[in-house]
């Protein structure tokens, strides 16, 4: 009953909603980086919206199934082919014992999502199976604890309205080129008054140095007044941080816990899968939004999943 | 004496984190009174806090919006309203709260010796100032614990006394051995795991400050008093409890 990594990935690994309660010991959250793509595909499946997934970037794994399973491909867009055939995302898909599932290239997107129906049998630490840098090796396997409820009406080959309603409003949202959105942060009246211009129109890139803890950023190099280095305090995911070189970067589900540069800003919530599923030559903006209308965009979205 | 009284700031951290903080200093009074807003709150057990980050003058409520918006519906308050509402009630409770921790100083020995001190030279170097006295300053302080961060269980301590102050590794070291003591402007701190790190280090511990199989999981928490005191090389291996 289990799934095995054939070929290992550059950067993959098992997520969940993240690991909270102990982040004053300097113990980070980690977590899926597009948490709505890790919760359509844990949907699609009717698992529960916070069951552990494979969350993949290219060059990704590929997994041969040592036993029968369903499983759903969301988010990117890596070409997924079972025994070089390609197979649809979005889609409940069964796979056979001795399916090879392979990922061809980087088509749209920066990170996929792989459910499994069941949960995935791996290491759980204070309620959560996610970890800082543990990457999904070669020839690791992976058994399901299945439910005891038949799923092979999850086959059937029409979505439901509401499913394929959800599908659609959460891969409007990815794609989507409107600016990312941001709340200023304690060190937003510090910047000169042209680096605030620039940071509110100027075009932003995500670096090929991005990685799971932070996304660093190509674009115009902002100043401020004068600079002045903050007491460290607690930093969240999404944190817009300025370094020293006038660099930005902004926190992602690995992040520290602390931080001590200078802080712009927080994107939204709801805009970090968006940001997670941007890839590298993608130039985007900046607009700003204030916390009572980022709560309301939350809300509506959480919605979305909701039956 | 730092006066705080009304003193209190409360900002939102984006969409999911409320920021209550003091005047920007490192002092042992600031971080005090940041615990016991911490304690306060804590054991108040709100069901949409996901965690309570207390740093320096700081204290980070990391909320769950949807939690959060159920019981500000169900109890009439704004985030806002709430947040001022906890200061208030606080301040109120405050007194009952003044003598509940009676500060216990953590004893840890460190081996001060420069096959582990590998920035003791530099330090007497740009100092001015010997060894021993490097050594001889650094155990004869006790420290507060103004956080944890950087890696599980990373201990921010402070502060130093001004003679051995000394900023961090322009360029951070690319690894730093578990247990290593380390000094980073009137800072002092102790690396739970090997790291990537830039402080000057200036000797080691034989402690295990963070075993993630443990219920405790980190040998400090934020608020507590800690002394260091020197072993010798051979005290350092007859304790180590570093996996080798």
């Amino acid at each position: 009953m289990s799934i095995q990594i054939h070929k290992q990935g550059l950067s993959d690994s098992i997520q969940d909603s993240g690991r909270y309660g102990y982040q004053h010991m300097g113990i980070q959250v980690n977590g899926c980086i597009d948490y709505l793509s890790a919760r359509l595909a844990n949907t699609l499946l009717q698992n529960d919206i916070e069951n552990p997934v494979f969350e993949i970037h290219f060059p990704a794994s590929s997994f041969t199934f040592l036993s029968a399973q369903i499983i759903c491909i969301t988010g990117a867009n890596f070409v997924p082919v079972l025994n070089e055939q390609s197979i649809p995302l979005f889609t409940p898909i069964q796979m056979n014992a001795g399916d090879c599932l392979q990922f061809l290239q980087p088509l749209d997107g920066r990170t996929a999502y792989m459910a499994v129906k069941g949960v995935i049998n791996c290491e759980e630490w204070l309620d959560s199976y996610s970890f800082t840098n543990r990457r999904l090796q070669k020839n690791e396997e992976f058994s399901i604890m299945k439910e005891s409820a038949d799923s092979s009406s999850l086959l059937n080959n029409t979505k439901t309205a509401f499913l394929e309603n959800l599908t659609h409003k959460v891969q409007a949202h990815l794609q989507n080129h409107l600016p990312i959105r941001i709340i200023p942060g304690p060190a937003w009246n510090t910047l000169e008054a042209n680096s605030i211009q620039q940071l509110l129109h100027g075009h932003f890139e995500i670096s090929s140095q991005a990685n799971r803890m932070g996304f660093p950023l190509k674009g115009p190099v902002l100043f401020q007044q004068k600079s002045e280095e903050p007491l460290s305090s607690a930093v969240t995911r999404g944190t817009l941080q300025l370094l020293p070189s006038g660099e930005l970067i902004v926190l992602m589900a690995d992040h520290q816990t602390i931080g001590g540069y200078a802080n712009l800003g927080q994107i939204i919530l709801v805009d970090l899968p968006r940001l997670a599923q941007l890839k590298k030559e993608s130039p985007f903006t900046f607009s700003l939004v204030n916390v009572e209308e980022a709560h309301q965009i939350y809300l509506k979205i959480n919605e979305w999943f909701k039956h | 004496m730092v006066s705080i009284k009304n003193k209190w700031n409360i900002r939102c951290l984006g969409d999911h984190a409320l920021v209550f903080s003091l005047p920007a200093l490192i002092n042992e009074k600031i971080a005090n009174q940041l615990l016991l807003l911490n304690h306060f709150i804590s054991n108040k057990r709100f069901s949409f806090i996901k965690d309570l980050i207390p740093a320096y003058h700081t204290l980070t409520l990391i909320y769950d919006i949807e939690t959060l918006f159920t019981f500000l519906q169900k109890n009439n308050f704004t985030l806002q309203s709430w947040a001022e509402k906890m200061i208030a009630d606080f301040e109120v409770a405050h007194p009952s709260y003044l003598h509940l921790e009676t500060k216990k100083i953590i004893q840890i020995p460190v081996c001060y010796d420069t096959i582990f001190g590998i920035d003791l030279e530099n330090i007497k170097t740009n100092n001015k100032i010997s060894i021993e006295e490097i050594i001889k300053t650094h155990f004869e302080n006790i420290y507060t614990v103004y956080c944890l961060g950087f890696l599980p269980g990373f201990t921010y301590m402070g502060i130093v006394n001004e003679k051995i102050i000394h900023p961090r590794h322009s360029q951070p070291r690319a690894k730093v051995i578990a247990g290593s003591v380390g000094i980073a402007g009137a800072q002092t701190g102790i690396y739970p795991t090997n790291s990537p790190g830039g402080w000057q280090i200036i000797g080691r511990t034989p402690l295990q400050i963070f075993d993630r199989h443990t219920s405790k999981l980190a040998l400090f928490n934020t608020g507590d008093q800690v002394q260091f005191y020197p072993i010798s090389l051979e005290e350092f291996h007859s304790i180590n409890q570093h996996e080798m």
